[in-house]
């Protein structure tokens, strides 16, 4: 759905996106991460249409948005971080603006603002002017325009700062359901927990070039090969005896390593497939430990991206 | 068209906006009191006439006086009512040009300023959708005003003894000139980021006194040009004569109706300004380069076409079509020549301003020309080879509309070939003076075009005081530092043929070794090493 071929843009002397090769296919949620001055917002406003690049191409849907930019901008949806709207217009006559101005059949124009108003939870402003609007319901409003058209693929732009956990949360569900429709979503942020349990596929940009690429559990695989495994026992049991039973059970175990246990409870790596996890817990709770936690854990986008970050830029 | 243009989005916008139905209605009950006011006023003036007239009648009793007051009386309505009618013409002039221009002037700033532009370049609009909203959209208050005040002033001039005809004229000019302003204050919102919106104002502001001022053409040799002025419609179409003698514009030496110029005129700008931006309003401001290289070219012929066609010379002996004329400009075709050739120099300067290349697709050429892949003459190139052929197109149109006047002002046989070398070295200082402006904007100076046209000022500037202190030693020293820092001596009417000072042919020397110097500096930053964005 979006293609980006050897995307490259250069200001001055400097490269601020470096031949950039990415394509994310339809439905997905692809996180676009780095921090500030990575080449997030230029590789978007490329790919919208906003900026043109110094070479390359960036294909949405299928259309060239530099050789087809009104053709390209039918399928594009695309919110800012810092915008603004018209505040001297009522809540429908903006999103009938945009309407418009994508070109929608008239006839489909007043069943769709309803529809968009009733996504973002405007009804009670459909008449109020925007100057009378909190911040919130503006970006609420920001997104309404971005969708007003049905677009097939979402570019949003760090579309939460501003918002309070509330509406963030709103936002989060609003994404979902537009990619349970099949939108494709491109969204950038340098706030890693905005992107926590959403994103399907990220990107990590340093300097221009795409550090990792790919769906989330790949690039994790691929970072970790041994999973991370907690656990931790009762204390009602001899801790000591309970200690000695499970660095026993789990030395026996070929694929494990890394083991560190105190006290009650630790952790160890695990170099197996997940289902292979459960004889181990199985072991010990037939040696008379009594388990109370044992599970992997998930490694964060923060976390993946800070390991990742530090091979490329520390 | 006229459902499009009134369904057009960014227009409904700016009507839902701007004529919200309690503004529309005040708007028009203030104009209707305005109306009314204006009335009584000029009806109170006449009145105060016909009194003193009605006094001097009973107090000197003479059959002049009495013939007077029956005068004055018999067109004391017609008067009145035209009084009246200038009045409502020239306050619906005055608001509709200076509005329309100054809304305008804000419409691209204003919307980068708050934000919002991105937004409207994103959607499927298209750049002529967008210019003919904002166009409009901008100034529709003023235009609803003049809406209300039409029926009022339509009745007026036509009771003040105009026919339709004038009365619609008078509306069809301002509307025209309307146009024209409007799209030139767009153009000049473009130019501007949102930080630089004081500027485009007073921009706007020296724009319109520049429109104002051209109404000072009528009486020079290219009367036509005065078409562009809002004034001239006042002054052509009510009181024609009234402002001492005026020349009537011409096109090929035809006497045509100021109407027609102005359509011409406002109408040809008008396309080149719509060209302009529809080539650039969704472009990054970045990007924007106001014409390619051939329309550049285009746009230079037809300038000088302009020249040439608007020409209404005065010829020395009189014995022409145009014996009453006033003594104009042109008395022989070498001031014709000269004045092409000084006009070709800010035109030449203009067309560098408006092809000179955004630093990263100067790069792209630069690396496609090291392999090959770019020609010279690429319209992402350096502008240089494209102003020798604006040069050359002007030169050929110089020969052309020489030989054309040449039964009104004789073609000397060495004028063609002064001209020939006062183009070459107005020619070449141009070029220097955009390759430095190109190299300029290849520095981290801000607005570096704002600054390297400020810096040529300097130089000029410069130039001339150190003329003014050679020339104190001797007159010689003067003239020498002038034709070797400027191109003024090129200009010296004793020249003919190519008999110029041997001073000129050395400045000409020097500067094209300075273009040299200029392309190598050019050539030494485009090869700087790129680095990689540092990570924040």
């Amino acid at each position: 759905m979006i293609e980006l071929v050897h995307l490259r843009k250069e200001y001055d002397n400097l490269l601020a996106v470096h031949d950039l090769d990415l394509t994310i296919p339809q439905g997905e949620i692809y996180g676009l991460i780095g921090p500030n001055g990575a080449g997030k917002t230029t590789t978007i406003r490329m790919t919208c249409g906003l900026l043109a690049p110094t070479m390359g191409r960036a294909l949405v849907a299928g259309v060239d948005v530099a050789q087809e930019p009104e053709k390209a901008q039918q399928h594009i949806g695309y919110l800012s971080d810092f915008f603004a709207v018209y505040e001297d217009l009522k809540v429908w006559e903006y999103l009938d603006y945009f309407a418009h101005a994508y070109k929608m059949p008239e006839a489909d124009i007043p069943a769709r603002l309803t529809e968009v108003i009733a996504q973002v939870n405007l009804e009670v402003k459909r008449d109020a002017m925007i100057r009378g609007l909190s911040r919130g319901m503006k970006q609420r409003l920001g997104i309404a325009r971005a969708i007003i058209h049905r677009p097939k693929v979402l570019l949003l732009d760090e579309p939460a700062s501003g918002l309070d956990p509330k509406a963030r949360l709103e936002l989060r569900n609003l994404l979902l359901s537009l990619r349970d429709q099949g939108a494709t979503i491109l969204i950038s942020s340098h706030i890693l927990t905005e992107l926590e349990g959403f994103c399907t596929s990220i990107g990590i940009m340093e300097k221009g070039r795409m550090v990792r690429s790919g769906r989330i559990d790949e690039v994790t695989a691929a970072e970790n090969p041994a999973r991370l495994v907690r656990l931790a026992w009762s204390g009602d049991s001899l801790a000591g005896d309970s200690l000695k039973t499970v660095q026993e059970q789990l030395s026996r175990e070929p694929r494990i390593s890394q083991v560190k246990l105190i006290g009650a409870g630790g952790a160890f790596q695990f170099a197996g497939p997940e289902e292979d996890l459960a004889p181990i817990l199985a072991g010990l709770i037939s040696n008379g430990v009594k388990v109370t936690a044992f599970g992997e854990v998930k490694q964060t986008v923060e976390e993946l991206y800070m390991k990742l970050s530090t091979h490329e830029v520390m | 068209m006229m459902t499009r243009i009134w369904s057009n989005p960014e227009f409904v916008r700016h009507r839902r906006a701007e004529l919200r139905p309690v503004r529309a209605v005040t708007v028009g009950v203030v104009v209707l009191v305005m109306c009314v006011l204006l009335g009584m006023a000029c009806w109170s003036f006449q009145h105060q006439i016909l009194t003193s007239i009605r006094n001097g009648a009973e107090y000197f009793k003479t059959d002049a006086w009495t013939q007077r007051l029956a005068e004055a009386e018999q067109n004391f309505a017609q008067k009145t009512w035209l009084l009246f009618y200038k009045w409502l013409i020239g306050l619906q002039g005055a608001a509709l040009t200076f509005w329309t221009l100054f809304s305008c002037a804000q419409s691209v700033s204003g919307e980068r300023d708050r934000k919002t532009w991105d937004f409207q370049r994103v959607t499927r609009l298209t750049p002529s959708e967008i210019m003919i909203g904002k166009l409009l959209g901008e100034p529709v208050l003023v235009y609803f005003a003049v809406l209300c005040a039409v029926p009022v002033t339509l009745i007026a001039g036509l009771a003040g003894g105009l026919s339709l005809g004038t009365v619609l004229s008078v509306f069809a000019f301002l509307g025209l000139t309307s146009l024209f302003l409007g799209l030139g204050g767009m153009w000049l919102s473009t130019l501007l980021e949102s930080r630089t919106r004081a500027v485009g104002l007073i921009g706007a502001l020296a724009f319109y006194g520049l429109t104002l001022g051209a109404r000072g053409m009528e009486n020079s040799g290219l009367p036509g040009f005065a078409a562009l002025s809002p004034l001239t419609a006042r002054f052509a179409f009510i009181e024609p004569g009234g402002f001492g003698h005026s020349l009537r514009p011409v096109l090929f030496g035809r006497e045509i109706p100021w109407l027609l110029m102005c359509f011409l005129l406002c109408g040809s700008f008008s396309v080149w300004l719509a060209l302009m931006l529809v080539r650039n309003l969704k472009r990054d401001y970045q990007e924007i380069r106001p014409l390619s290289r051939w329309q550049a070219v285009g746009c230079a012929a037809f300038l000088n076409f302009l020249i040439y066609a608007l020409l209404r010379p005065s010829p020395a002996f009189g014995q022409s079509w145009n014996v009453d004329a006033p003594p104009g400009l042109f008395t022989d075709a070498k001031i014709v020549a000269a004045f092409a050739v000084a006009m070709n120099g800010l035109i030449l300067f203009l067309m560098g301003l408006a092809t000179l290349t955004p630093q990263e697709r100067l790069k792209v050429w630069r690396r496609k020309r090291t392999t090959g892949e770019a020609a010279v003459f690429a319209d992402d190139g350096l502008p240089w080879p494209w102003l020798g052929m604006s040069a050359i197109v002007a030169y050929v149109l110089m020969v052309w509309g020489l030989l054309a006047w040449n039964h009104t002002l004789p073609l000397g046989m060495g004028t063609l070939q002064t001209a020939a070398v006062q183009l070459l070295l107005v020619l070449v200082f141009v070029t220097r003076d955009v390759l430095f402006l190109q190299w300029c904007m290849l520095t981290r100076l801000r607005q570096p075009v704002v600054k390297g046209v400020l810096y040529l000022g300097l130089y000029y500037a410069a130039a001339a005081v150190l003329a003014g202190i050679g020339s104190v030693s001797s007159e010689a020293t003067g003239h020498w530092v002038l034709a070797l820092l400027t191109p003024v001596q090129a200009f010296d009417s004793h020249v003919n043929g190519l008999s110029f000072p041997t001073a000129t042919y050395v400045g000409l020397a020097l500067q094209t070794g300075v273009i040299g110097v200029v392309l190598t500096a050019i050539s030494s930053r485009l090869q700087r090493p790129m680095r990689a964005a540092a990570a924040a």
